[in-house]
């Protein structure tokens, strides 16, 4: 008996916790979602499921959701890439290697505000670098606006993001790169095989594990990214980059209407957990197999 | 004997009580971030605290960004201020939770005094009550550089038709002839809002609280806002106030409509006061006179124990004394205009080394200012969807209709009414 319980008690401290900084909260924002609270510190009443039926039937709820899905896989696919391509160099044995590893974390490690300001002015028509570095190279024939269009707004925040947070996966991919026997490589060069095949048949395979987690992490984070589009575009221009996540806080803080943010926020929690769900399944169906 | 040494003894306790009574202590929230305006702020403060030991007034900065969430929040929790700093329509946000004191004694007693600008005051009256003491004001200016207008061949720009040519010769070799933002953003609240004002088109109101949005003028203004935009750097509908002054400090724009560019063209520019312009806003043709949007920034009472509410009030009668107000204005010389008529002659601010320096451009940005208003604070009513208009930059998101996604004027002012329609029907 003592033995069954033992193992609840080692994780009821965290159970506590996590009871406490998640689960209070959002008992809380559900029990906000039922009233009709508009300002913050204002009393509301209690109005069901009203809230989410007006956030459901409202086209910028979905038009929220779909920008934050191309939001998710744009970011997906640019810091993969870049992150495999990196992480595929800085693997070779070459002079400054241990150099260029630390070096890579760099764009990681400075402040959200900074990575905006630095961003916001080479990509400015006064004075910035991009712009000119451009228009000389003869890709585009006068300054452009990078966040003036619908459609360059997105891919110039995705790109900015991903600038951002590719040395974390660069680094990912490292650590799963360097458990990959070299025997097996050895053995592949010894059978003919050439690099593409290597990476085909070995690295990329073993790495799978790796990129699974990645993904499931990758996109929890991206989905849950405010700072980056807030302090750059606000979800502008005329509304390309407003993602769940500047929804709900435009929703609570700018339309003065609580209930209506928590109610997004809440869809926003389980259409997360679903997926978390999902793809813990996933991983878990697939370490079976292994 | 015995009695008269027992009453000498209580009268010496009690004034021993009264020496050793706390002082009346004032929390002031205001949102002048930048260091300097916080040490300006401080050292107001340390001159009134020594002067008034019965009283402390501590400051405790905030941002705009977050005072709107963060006040009502701790108002709710008990740990508000006793002092708030605040423009209309948040005060309209304030008072929707009851947050906030009337002053229509104090604003009585001080207007007598100092004579408070009409529209100013104008903002903060609604309701049968005075609900902020005005502190300062800001208002939007035509920004330009005479040796470029000279060089042009141009005069200053009166009339729209008049700026357009303006603006289409200055956009040459490289140069923009006008910085004018599109971005959903305060800014171009702002920045259209100048337009609108000067088309007859100041009201957004019905006087039943209705949206009066969609109309000739408004369509009119879009229009002549839009035309100029285009010759705006291609960026400018992600600008905010600092990509404009830095596009005029760099001299990349020919023109630009801000608050004030004086410290930074002081700071990082030619710093010469003969060669800045500054004009009022041009209006439509069909039009005679300048208006312009105006920000009269004021002081809310939120404290509700009496003490502190007196305490308050003795603060901000010695805030606006002449002596002091002119060096509260100067904590951002060339940006906070006087709100009262002795302000707007007092020493304190006009000795200010740049208020000396650019006197003339001063001078035509408080003339500017008197010509305010404001949207949604124009009709003598104020209704509390108006909040949440400002909040969600309506009147920006409509331009960027045009802007961005190339619709009509006429077909972004009809989305905008019903929009501001849908705000209004939800509070």
């Amino acid at each position: 008996m003592r033995n069954a319980t033992l193992p609840f008690a080692f994780v009821a401290p965290a159970l506590v916790f996590l009871a406490a900084v998640l689960g209070w909260p959002l008992l809380q924002a559900v029990w906000l979602s039922l009233q009709d609270v508009g300002v913050i510190g204002s009393q509301g009443r209690f109005v069901g499921l009203a809230n989410y039926a007006a956030v459901l039937g409202d086209g910028r709820f979905w038009r929220a959701l779909l920008r934050s899905l191309v939001w998710v896989a744009g970011n997906a696919a640019v810091q993969t890439l870049a992150a495999l391509g990196a992480a595929l160099i800085l693997n070779q044995q070459f002079p400054g290697v241990r150099l260029a590893r630390t070096w890579i974390i760099l764009g990681w490690i400075v402040p959200t505000v900074v990575v905006v300001i630095i961003w916001r002015w080479l990509l400015s028509t006064s004075g910035g670098m991009i712009n000119p570095l451009l228009v000389q190279a003869g890709v585009i024939d006068r300054p452009v606006g990078f966040f003036a269009s619908r459609e360059s707004a997105m891919t110039t925040l995705i790109l900015i993001n991903s600038w951002r947070w590719f040395p974390f996966t660069t680094l990912m991919l490292l650590a799963g790169l360097t458990r990959i026997p070299g025997e097996l490589y050895e053995a592949a060069r010894i059978d003919g095989a050439g690099a593409v095949k290597r990476f085909t048949r070995i690295t990329w395979p073993l790495l799978q594990p790796t990129l699974l987690v990645l993904g499931v992490v990758g996109t929890l984070l991206s989905f849950n990214v405010f700072d980056v589009i807030w302090l750059l575009t606000a979800g502008g221009p005329a509304q390309a980059t407003q993602t769940l996540p500047v929804l709900i806080y435009e929703t609570a803080f700018k339309g003065y209407r609580l209930s209506e943010a928590a109610a997004v926020s809440v869809i926003t929690s389980l259409l997360l957990m679903a997926f978390a769900v999902a793809a813990t399944r996933a991983m878990a169906a697939d370490e079976a197999e292994r | 004997m015995k009695r008269l040494t027992f009453l000498a003894g209580l009268a010496a306790l009690l004034s021993a009580g009264t020496a050793l009574a706390e002082p009346v202590n004032l929390t002031l929230w205001h949102m002048e971030q930048p260091p300097h305006r916080v040490q300006r702020m401080q050292e107001l403060l340390d001159e009134f605290n020594k002067a008034n030991p019965d009283i402390v007034v501590k400051q405790e900065p905030q941002s705009w960004g977050e005072v709107y969430a963060k006040a009502p929040a701790a108002m709710s929790a008990g740990n508000g201020p006793d002092l708030l700093f605040t423009i209309p329509d948040f005060t309209t946000v304030m008072k929707g939770i009851d947050a906030v004191v009337p002053v229509d004694d104090l604003v009585k007693e001080l207007d007598a005094k100092h004579g408070f600008v009409p529209a100013t005051l104008a903002p903060y009256q609604y309701d049968d009550h005075v609900w902020a003491v005005p502190a300062y004001n800001m208002a939007i200016s035509l920004w330009y550089r005479n040796s470029a207008l000279k060089a042009a061949g141009i005069e200053v720009p009166k009339t729209w038709s008049e700026w357009k040519a303006a603006a289409e010769k200055l956009s040459a070799d490289g140069k923009y002839g006008i910085g004018l933002p599109a971005n959903k953003q305060l800014y171009t609240d702002q920045t259209v809002y100048s337009f609108m004002v000067n088309n007859g088109a100041a009201d957004i109101y019905k006087d039943d609280g209705s949206i009066d949005f969609d109309k000739p003028q408004t369509v009119a203004a879009y229009q002549a806002y839009a035309d100029l935009q285009k010759l705006s750097p291609p960026d400018s509908p992600s600008w905010t106030w600092g990509e404009a002054e830095a596009c005029f400090a760099s001299a990349s724009c020919g023109m630009i409509l801000q608050f004030t560019v004086i410290n930074t063209y002081d700071t990082q520019a030619e710093a010469d006061p003969a060669d800045l312009g500054v004009a009022p806003v041009p209006h439509a043709d069909d039009q005679v006179d300048s208006a312009t949007i105006s920000y009269s920034n004021a002081i809310m009472l939120t404290t509700k124990d009496a003490a502190k509410q007196e305490a308050a009030k003795k603060f901000l009668t010695w805030l606006l004394e002449p002596q002091t107000y002119g060096r509260f204005l100067t904590m951002e010389p060339g940006l906070f205009l006087p709100v009262t008529n002795d302000g707007a002659e007092a020493d304190s601010f006009w000795k200010d080394p740049v208020v000396t320096k650019y006197k003339s451009q001063v001078e035509t940005m408080v003339a500017n200012s008197k010509n305010g208003k404001l949207f949604g604070f124009t009709t003598g009513k104020v209704f509390p969807s108006i909040g949440a208009i400002s909040a969600q930059n309506v009147i920006a998101e409509t331009l960027q209709h045009i802007v961005v996604d190339g619709q009509s004027a006429a077909d972004a002012v009809k989305a905008g009414q019903a929009r501001m329609a849908e705000i209004t029907a939800k509070k």
